[in-house]
Parts: structure tokens; C-alpha cells; sequence
């Protein structure tokens, strides 16, 4: 099992390169000066050489990759061409609000996701799958910025109940973390009752209940466990999209997050911090990934690791 | 049941304690602006927010008044040399930084050399060492500034907000780049805490030289950048200004009884500028019939929810030395002629690119789109993401081969004088990439009258220069001039003393909260 671990994560190292490459050459592909960017709409010629010297744009690009490259070593990503503060504290202020979110987030929406679904399949057909799966799809199809808004309005600006924007208390993590695990809950409660389901129908579930155990200990004991595993893949795939901040939660709730960081990034072609973040991205997808894949292993005993 | 009443009753008792207690305490605004700031540093920022924001703490020898009538500040007075080349200013006296050290002739000649200093690499570095030949100190309250050639809107330089007087001692100490983050000026309020991505707070400076301001305790600038967010903090009370106010809310806003919403004038003049070395905007007949073509008052109301007014000019009244020409009529009959008689009866085919990409300009660009249909000319509208703007317009090397045709762009001119309304934009050195004569417009005749204004000091002189210029523009149209915008702001009734100037900065002198 560590050397499984072991082995996976030094697998990181060059996948992480790969990234690095095609990110490197993607947001020089991008149409559009940083320097000229930068410098505004006002500056001289001069200026925008001065600008673009200073943010070391004026080097060939192979330097440039290897400078990226030794500084990501070093554990230095350079500093933001737009705030000139290091990359490093421009995402150090912004991971930990926009973890906590995502955490809040998923905590509630796989609750509620997993209860509508088992409810749903347990009772497929009937009232309550009827009503779980209307909400779920009404969660899916709502846009999360209309959402926010509407509960911002009522919850805010009408109630008076819950403040409108920023991070600084548990009761502003309300509102954003329901706009943001809506869309969360209903995937998860669609999966989940898909999986239950199937597994409902299998034997082993006709032999236990032939056995004569309660509904309640088929349902939670015998399909609980089988029924998780791709529910599991899934809930880690949400977290990581999550995780990557939600551009539209974050500009309407003004969450000091990572997604606005990007979008504000790339508007201003701002180098450093588009690469530094596709990579934290990429580097927070493996691991969930390599958790998801030790998840399984703990629902289904039989599953070995090589 | 005793104990309930009672422990309910203790409950509201707290309860209005808690509402009451903001009554007595410090007077805190919050100002809540529509992007995140880039600096606190107005000599390496290119946007007016940032700027705006400093004026909190910084102070420069000149200043705007809420109408952008240029004011004495630090400075008191000047004298120019007849020949336009030496300014020799007398400074206030008894102004001292947030450090604790005096405002003295030495903090204009540090500031200045820093700026045209190319070493120092500061965005703002063209503007200044464009002029500035050299700064003395004659004694603590007399600077002397030499000019490279003379150029008579030094002042009006002077006066924009990124020219400001940080505290030398402070430059020693934290150094070119990192006095960013520890800003020490002489303006009303001294910096406490800027977290990049939540706020930006200022208290209240006690050894202020202007005796009685200011008359809160602090402001806290936040920037919320979502508009309907915006305005929800202003409606419950969580913010106390708010700019900007995107017409489709502005009506919410207006409805709330404890909310004003102030339409302001602006000189941000919004127009389409025409690529006149290109066929067919060569023919100025083919401008002028676009320029008829268009009915500016119906695109005022359309597209910007009436808060614009159809362009009156070159340059927009509120800048100095604008001359009132127009509105240009709107005659779709005039226009077609005009397209006959330059040889394009049946019209043509182009392309119509806008500068941005927000929900405003788009309308704009459709109802452009449908006017030009009428006399027969057919656009392809490509709304310009920042990015490609940059590549496509603004940095384009070669003008012959400029891809541009039809550009739908504004200026706003931070200076409040018409020379930086005109040469960065009209005047035939200053086709991309140099600067943003977007219509690769040259007429020696304007550019002669650009030249002489800025020779001169004598501002009558100026004013014919200047007004020769705008007219001739007028009559050769390399742009179709469409509207002025307005700036809308809501404040809090409770507040007062904030205005939105016409170059979309703010003035704060007179904040006061009730």
C-alpha cells in the first residue's frame, strides 16, 4: 500500500512537467502584450520596453522556460505581473478561503446528494424518488450566478439575515457554499440513485433480504458499500473542479478565491500566476485522484493495490 | 414564563445596545468599487481606481476640484518663464508627511527624479521624462522644474493623480518597489492595511495641514467586482458608496429611500474612429455619410439607458479649451448622397471591431451595425478581448497593413486638457503603436496647431490653436463622434462630501457621514 503511494507519487513528477511545458507554451501563445497590458493605455513605446524588461519578457523564450523551471525547483513561482507581489502569497491568500468553501461545499452537498438518492432508489418510482429527482435536476439546470443571486437578495438584502459579500465569519460561508454545492448535490443524489439501483437488483441483495435482515440493513449494510464506489469517483471529481475556485460563485459573493484570481489573470495575460495555478490545478487533480483510488480499496476489501 | 418574558426583554435590551452602539462610535466609511486595485502607487498605475484610491493618502501640487478645476494643493503658487521651459513653484508651508517629517522642496525633486529615472521602471516613467529635463530645490519652499521643450499643460500635469508627493524618508526606507506597500504621503488619511483580495483601509491622519479635515475616522476601500452584488451592499447599508452603477440598475437604486443616485457629467467621449489611410474611409465624404448615419440620441438611449448625451465636440465639455461643435446631425438622406457622390451608391462591405467586449459596447456595436445597414453599408462586428485589442490595434507595427477599419472606442482625458485629448489621439505622430490615433489620421494643418499650443503659454493663444484644431477635425471627421457618457454613483444619504469627477476619479476633501 505505501509503495503504491510511494510509486504514485513520483509518477506526479513527470506529469507535472508535461503540464508545465504546455502551459508555459500555451500562455505565450495567447494573443496579446503583457507588457503593453501592464503598462496601460496611456504609455509611450519607451514605457512598454521599460515595462517589458522589467518583467523579464524581453528574454528568449527557452530562457524564460528554464527560469520558470529552476524557479518551480526552488519553490519560487515569481512574482505576479500585475500586483508585483510574489505569486506564491497571491495564492497563499487565496487557497485557504477558497478550500474551506469547497470543503463546506461538498460537506453539505454529498449529505443531502447521498440521502435523495438512496432515498430515491429505495422508493424508486414512488413520491419521494419523484420530488429527489425534480429537485435534482432544478439543481442542475439553475445557474449557480442566478442562484446567488436570488439568495443573496432574499437572504440579504430583504431578510437582513446574512451579510451580502466577503469571507470573514461562518455565516458568510452560507449562502456561497449553498450556491456552490446546488449543482453538487443534485449530480451526486442522480448517482447515487443510479448505483443503488443497479445494486438493488443484484443477487446478493435478493439473498439478504432472502435471509430475512430488515430493509434498513440490506439497504445501508449490503448496498451501501457496493453502491459507493462510483459515487466516490465522482464526489473526487467535484471536488476538484471545486476546488479550482468557481469563477461565477466567487464574483458574485466577492470570495477572495482562486477562480477570480485566474479570470483576472488571464484578462491581464499575467504569466506567473496562469502557470502557477494550472499547476497547483493539475497537482491537486493527481491527488485527489490517488485518494480516490485508496477510497476504494477501504469500501471494497478486495480491490489490491500494485 | 416570568424568567422568559424577562430573558426576552434582556435579549432586546441587548439587542438595541448592539444597533445603537455604531451611533457613538467612530465615523468608518466603506466605499465599495468595482475592481481590485493594481497599487498604492499612482506613479505605476494605469488605472483611474488605483489612483482615485491613493488620493486617500497622497496629495500632489496640484489637484481638481469636484467640477476638475485645477486647484493649488501642496504647491501655492507658480511661475513660468516666458520662454515655457522653467516653472519655479512656491510650496505650502507647515504640511507634514504621516512619517513625522516636513513637506519640503526636497520631496518634489525626489518624486520627480524617481519617476524619469528609467531604473526604476515606473509605468508612468513616459509621460514625465517626455519633458522633465531636471528639478532643483532654490530653498525648502521654492523647487524649480526645467522643461526639455516648452509645453504648456505642465501644470495640468502636475495636477493629474499620479503626479503625488510620497515622503522621501519613506522612499529611503522601503526602497523603489516596495513603497507600494507601505504608502506615506501628506493626504488627509494614513494607510493601515491593504489585504489584496478583501480591502483597503485609511484612517484618519490627526497632523493634517488643513485644520478641522478629515471629518471621518476611516474608509474602507473594497472592491466587490460583481454589479448586482454592488448594489446589494448599498441597499443594506453595508457600503456607503458605490461606483460604478451600471444603468440597468440604476433604477433599484433610485427607488430606495435611503439611497441618492448621482448621474454626473464625464469627459469620457465614446466614438468610432475610421482608418482614413485605408479605402474607402480614405474619401472623407465616406466619413462624414457614416457620421450622418448614425442617430447618436436614440444610441444615447438605447445602449446606454439615457445616461449619455450625444458628443459635442472633438473633446468634451469639462476639458479645457474645448470648443462646442456639434451634435453632428442625424440624416440618413444627406448620408446616402454623400456615399453616392464619393462613388459607393450600393455602400460597401467592413469590419466593425469594438475595444471591449462588455454588454454596453455590444449593444453599442448592434445599433452601429443597423444604422451603417440603412445607407447600405455592411458590418461584421468582432467585439476585441483586452488581449487582442493590444495585438491588433494598440501595438500594431506597420500602419499600412492595420487590419483596423470601423473602431468603436472612448478616451477619457485625465488631465482635463485638450492637448491630451487631442495629440494622443489625432495628431499624425501618434498612430499605434506610438500612441492611439486609431484612425491613423494626419492633417499638418492640426498638427501644427497641436505643436503651437504647446509652445505657448499665453492661453488665449491657446485657446485659438486649440480651437482651429478641434474644427478642422470636425469638418475632416476621422472619427463619427457618438456620445459623452454620464457616471453614475449612489451614495448613502447619510453620506456627503463624495463626488465622481469627470475623469471618473474621486474627490473625498468634504467626506462626512451623519
Amino acid at each position: 500500500m505505501l509503495q503504491y503511494i510511494a510509486k504514485r507519487l513520483v509518477g506526479l513528477v513527470p506529469t507535472l512537467l508535461l503540464v508545465g511545458l504546455l502551459v508555459f507554451l500555451f500562455v505565450h501563445l495567447l494573443p496579446g502584450d503583457p507588457a503593453r497590458l501592464a503598462a496601460g493605455p496611456e504609455a509611450t513605446p519607451e514605457t512598454v520596453a521599460l515595462v517589458r524588461s522589467d518583467l523579464g519578457l524581453d528574454q528568449p523564450l527557452p530562457r524564460q522556460f528554464a527560469r520558470f523551471l529552476n524557479g518551480v525547483v526552488h519553490w519560487d513561482f515569481g512574482t505576479s505581473l500585475r500586483t508585483k507581489r510574489p505569486v506564491a502569497t497571491e495564492i497563499g491568500d487565496r487557497f485557504m478561503p477558497t478550500f474551506w468553501l469547497t470543503l463546506w461545499s461538498m460537506a453539505w452537498s454529498v449529505a443531502i446528494g447521498m440521502t435523495i438518492g438512496i432515498l430515491s432508489a429505495v422508493w424508486r418510482n414512488r413520491w419521494p424518488d419523484r420530488v429527489g429527482m425534480t429537485l435534482a435536476v432544478s439543481g442542475i439546470s439553475f445557474p449557480a450566478f442566478a442562484l446567488g443571486m436570488v439568495l443573496m437578495q432574499i437572504f440579504s438584502v430583504e431578510l437582513g439575515w446574512l451579510p451580502t459579500v466577503g469571507d470573514d465569519t461562518w455565516r458568510h460561508y452560507i449562502l456561497p457554499s449553498l450556491t456552490l454545492g446546488a449543482a453538487v448535490a443534485a449530480i451526486m443524489a442522480r448517482f447515487t440513485r443510479s448505483s443503488f439501483v443497479d445494486i438493488l437488483g443484484e443477487d446478493y441483495i435478493r439473498t439478504a433480504r432472502a435471509k430475512g435482515l430488515d430493509e434498513r440493513r440490506v439497504v445501508i449494510k449490503h448496498g451501501m458499500r457496493n453502491a459507493l464506489i462510483p459515487v466516490v469517483t465522482m464526489m473526487g471529481l467535484q471536488f476538484g473542479f471545486l476546488l479550482g475556485g468557481s469563477i461565477v460563485v466567487e464574483k458574485v459573493f466577492n470570495w477572495p478565491g482562486l477562480g477570480r484570481l485566474l479570470v483576472d489573470a488571464v484578462d491581464m495575460r499575467d504569466y506567473p500566476v496562469i502557470q502557477a495555478l494550472v499547476l497547483l490545478f493539475s497537482l491537486e487533480f493527481i491527488l485527489i485522484n490517488l485518494i480516490v483510488d485508496i477510497l476504494y480499496g477501504i469500501i471494497n476489501p478486495t480491490i489490491r493495490y500494485r | 414564563m416570568k424568567s422568559l418574558v424577562r430573558s426576552i426583554a434582556a435579549a432586546a435590551l441587548g439587542l438595541s445596545a448592539l444597533v445603537a452602539v455604531p451611533a457613538f462610535a467612530a465615523k468608518d466609511v466603506v466605499f465599495a468599487v468595482a475592481s481590485t486595485f493594481t497599487t498604492t502607487d499612482p506613479y505605476d498605475a494605469n488605472d483611474t481606481l488605483s489612483q482615485a484610491m491613493a488620493k486617500s493618502f497622497y496629495e500632489g501640487l496640484y489637484g481638481f476640484d469636484k467640477d476638475m478645476k485645477m486647484i493649488p494643493v501642496l504647491a501655492e503658487s507658480y511661475d513660468a518663464s516666458t520662454d515655457g521651459l522653467v516653472y519655479t513653484l512656491k510650496l505650502r508651508k507647515g504640511v507634514k508627511f504621516h512619517d513625522g517629517t516636513d513637506f519640503k522642496a526636497d520631496a518634489v525633486k525626489a518624486n520627480l527624479d524617481r519617476v524619469t529615472n528609467p531604473d526604476n521602471k515606473l509605468k508612468r516613467y513616459g509621460l514625465y521624462n517626455n519633458n522633465i529635463a531636471n528639478v532643483e530645490v532654490v530653498d525648502d519652499y521654492t523647487a524649480r522644474i526645467t522643461l526639455k521643450t516648452p509645453f504648456s499643460p505642465f501644470i495640468a500635469q502636475l495636477a493629474h493623480p499620479s503626479t503625488v508627493m510620497i515622503s522621501p524618508a519613506a522612499l529611503k526606507q522601503w526602497g523603489n518597489k516596495d513603497i507600494a506597500f507601505h504608502p506615506v504621503g501628506t493626504g488627509p488619511f494614513k494607510f493601515v492595511e491593504w489585504k489584496a483580495t478583501d480591502y483597503l483601509k485609511v484612517a484618519k491622519f490627526d497632523g493634517y495641514w488643513k485644520k478641522g479635515y478629515p471629518k471621518v475616522d476611516t474608509i474602507t476601500w473594497k472592491p466587490v467586482v460583481d454589479n448586482n452584488s454592488r448594489a446589494a451592499l448599498m441597499q443594506t447599508g453595508e457600503a456607503h458608496f458605490t461606483f460604478p452603477v451600471p444603468y440597468e440598475l440604476a433604477d433599484v437604486l433610485k427607488a430606495k429611500p435611503d439611497l441618492e443616485l448621482v448621474a454626473a457629467p464625464s469627459i469620457v467621449l465614446r466614438y468610432l474612429s475610421m482608418n482614413t489611410q485605408q479605402k474607402p474611409f480614405d474619401n472623407p465624404k465616406v466619413r462624414q455619410a457614416i457620421a450622418y448615419a448614425i442617430n447618436k440620441e436614440a444610441l444615447a438611449k438605447v445602449a446606454f439607458n439615457g445616461y449619455a448625451t450625444p458628443a459635442e465636440g472633438v473633446a468634451p465639455q469639462g476639458v479645457e479649451y474645448a470648443v462646442k461643435i456639434g451634435p453632428w446631425p442625424y440624416d440618413v438622406a444627406k448620408a446616402k448622397t454623400l456615399l453616392a457622390e464619393a462613388g459607393y451608391p450600393n455602400g460597401f462591405e467592413t469590419e466593425l471591431w469594438s475595444a471591449y467586449n462588455y454588454s454596453t459596447a455590444q449593444k453599442v456595436t448592434q445599433f452601429l451595425q443597423q444604422q451603417l445597414q440603412q445607407i447600405g453599408i455592411k458590418t461584421k462586428i468582432t467585439l476585441l478581448e483586452a488581449g487582442q485589442r493590444v495585438e491588433k490595434v494598440e501595438s500594431w507595427q506597420d500602419p499600412a497593413t492595420a487590419p483596423v477599419r470601423l473602431y468603436y472606442v472612448g478616451w477619457s482625458t485625465s488631465t482635463g486638457e485638450a492637448d491630451w485629448a487631442l495629440r494622443p489621439l489625432l495628431y499624425g505622430e501618434s498612430w499605434p503603436p506610438k500612441l492611439f490615433n486609431t484612425a491613423y489620421y494626419k492633417n499638418d494643418k492640426v498638427d501644427a496647431d497641436i505643436k503651437g499650443a504647446q509652445l505657448t503659454t499665453v492661453s488665449t493663444e491657446k485657446a485659438k490653436f486649440y480651437k482651429d484644431a478641434q474644427e478642422t477635425i470636425w469638418k475632416d471627421a476621422p472619427w463619427a463622434p457618438l456620445v459623452t457618457e454620464k457616471l453614475l454613483s449612489a451614495h448613502n444619504k447619510k453620506l456627503t462630501g463624495v463626488y465622481v469627477i469627470p475623469d471618473a476619479s474621486f474627490i473625498f476633501t468634504d467626506i462626512d457621514l451623519k
